[in-house]
């Protein structure tokens, strides 16, 4: 009974089928969103799962270029990562399926391999353009991972904990003294979460006017779809794990306040992606390197000047 | 059965449009950017414009084919992962229009490629250009429910599967 049970957790509710649901929601939501910001309808609610299916009944194409292993597997090991990463994201009060003290540290390695995947993907496609896209998404990975770390290690400071659910639970303790440190943090988790998942504006790495589709140029069919339901679980993890450790919904509404963060977290992600432009590549660097850097940091001194 | 439903559901719900400009004037291109924009709103049919072939179910082609871009055409054609379609938007992808007969012109697109449908107009009105796609997906879910996964371009062609471009 525990192995079914167990099975279940992984392959079924806090697990597999539940990430790369909540994922299509989401995307969904942000294309809605989207298009409510641009004063139109948008796509219906069964859009995102539509297209995985039309992309799983296409054909399979291996452009000579491309390294036959490279290009089969990396989709594979893309998808399995970001999933492994959601076994330590608990949803609400609903334990995560793997959790012990320090997994926000495996939370943030699986998810800097997913770049590194994607880097990759790019790499051994055999396109130009995949090449190019591929050196962008590591520049641009420099560029955010630092105050994406500091960010979220603000918040580990301010509960003295490195486990997902600690920091959870105490999202709100010392509720009026942590307040700013806890926007500063948010802010900037904010921004750098925008360029870990290669949103607008932060999207020159498949920017389409300029390199086609990027790292993914080259992927069709159920390759594509992976890939896509890839991106939309690291979609579910990243604004996951900002829910749990940033707003005080989930600790306390369980399951329910963990999916009303989700949608406030990426209603501020649209937002965001519908009213700024395309920053070129060297622009995100200087951005985050001269501005947002030194704002996640100065958070970081204030958390501790504020714990005491 | 039921799969190719659903298949058949996905692929008329999901078309993705890549835009192909084979030697026209630019005024079928400004129409047909005109019709992604969000007057007309085409994501609520799940149409999105992409970059890559390789993404696209739809090659929308504008202007008559020059002797310069035959083979680019081709190429992007043979890129696109099957099953595919083709819309030939405005005169001249009809017929040649007003380049008919010229030196450097082969004429339409259908010279070269098998087109599914042609949208007539000089140039054609966005309401037209949705229409044509529409066209399209009824053809795109008949296919899909006769051949199921394969698709007709792939039929067609005797399963042009994994040849590399």
């Amino acid at each position: 009974m525990a192995i079914i049970d167990d099975l279940f957790k992984i392959l079924v509710f806090p697990g597999f089928l539940f990430v790369v649901n909540l994922g299509l929601f989401l995307e969904w939501l942000d294309r809605k969103i989207y298009a409510r910001l641009q004063n139109r309808v948008g796509p219906p609610w069964y859009q995102p799962w539509l297209d995985i299916l039309k992309l799983l009944s296409k054909e399979d194409v291996i452009p000579e270029g491309a390294s036959r292993f490279m290009f089969t597997w990396l989709p594979v090991f893309y998808l399995a990562v970001t999933v492994t990463a959601s076994l330590c994201i608990p949803v609400g009060t609903y334990a995560a399926i793997y959790s012990f003290p320090g997994d926000l540290i495996v939370v943030l390695f699986l998810l800097t391999l997913a770049t590194i995947i994607l880097f990759l993907l790019g790499w051994y496609s055999g396109s130009p353009f995949g090449r190019v896209g591929a050196v962008r998404a590591v520049t641009q990975f420099l560029a955010y991972e630092v105050p994406l770390v500091a960010a979220l290690l603000t918040q580990a400071l301010l509960a003295d904990s490195w486990s997902i659910s600690l920091v959870m639970a105490r999202t709100t303790v010392g509720f009026p003294r942590f307040v700013v440190v806890h926007l500063t943090a948010l802010a900037v988790a904010l921004i750098s979460l925008q360029g870990k998942l290669l949103r607008v504006p932060f999207d020159a790495p498949e920017a389409e006017t300029e390199i086609v589709a990027g790292p993914f140029t080259e992927y069709t069919g159920r390759r594509l779809a992976f890939i896509r339901l890839a991106e939309r679980t690291e979609m579910a993890v990243g604004v996951g794990l900002v829910s749990d450790l940033f707003l005080p919904f989930p600790a306390r509404l369980g399951v329910l306040g963990f999916v009303i963060s989700a949608i406030l977290v990426t209603f501020v992600l649209s937002v965001l992606r519908a009213s700024v432009a395309r920053f070129r590549i060297e622009d995100t660097t200087v951005l985050a390197w001269k501005y947002i850097l030194p704002f996640s940091a100065l958070g970081m001194v204030l958390a501790i000047i504020v714990r005491g | 059965m039921m799969l190719e439903k659903i298949i058949a559901l996905s692929r008329k719900s999901s078309p993705w449009v890549c835009h192909f400009n084979s030697g026209g004037c630019n005024a079928c291109d400004i129409e047909v950017m005109a019709t992604l924009t969000p007057r007309f709103d085409v994501e609520r049919f799940g149409i999105q414009l992409k970059g890559s072939p390789r993404h696209a179910d739809i090659l929308v082609c504008t202007g008559p084919v020059t002797k310069q871009i035959r083979e680019r055409l081709l190429r992007v054609y043979h890129q696109m992962p099957t099953p595919k379609y083709i819309a030939a938007v405005g005169s001249c992808a009809l017929s040649g229009g007003v380049f008919y007969d010229c030196y450097n012109v082969l004429g339409g697109i259908d010279r070269v490629l098998p087109v599914d449908v042609y949208v007539p107009g000089c140039p054609p009105r966005p309401d037209a250009i949705i229409a044509g796609i529409v066209k399209v997906l009824q053809k795109m879910e008949a296919d899909a429910l006769e051949l199921g996964d394969q698709g007709r371009a792939s039929a067609a062609e005797g399963g042009n599967s994994r040849v590399s471009h």
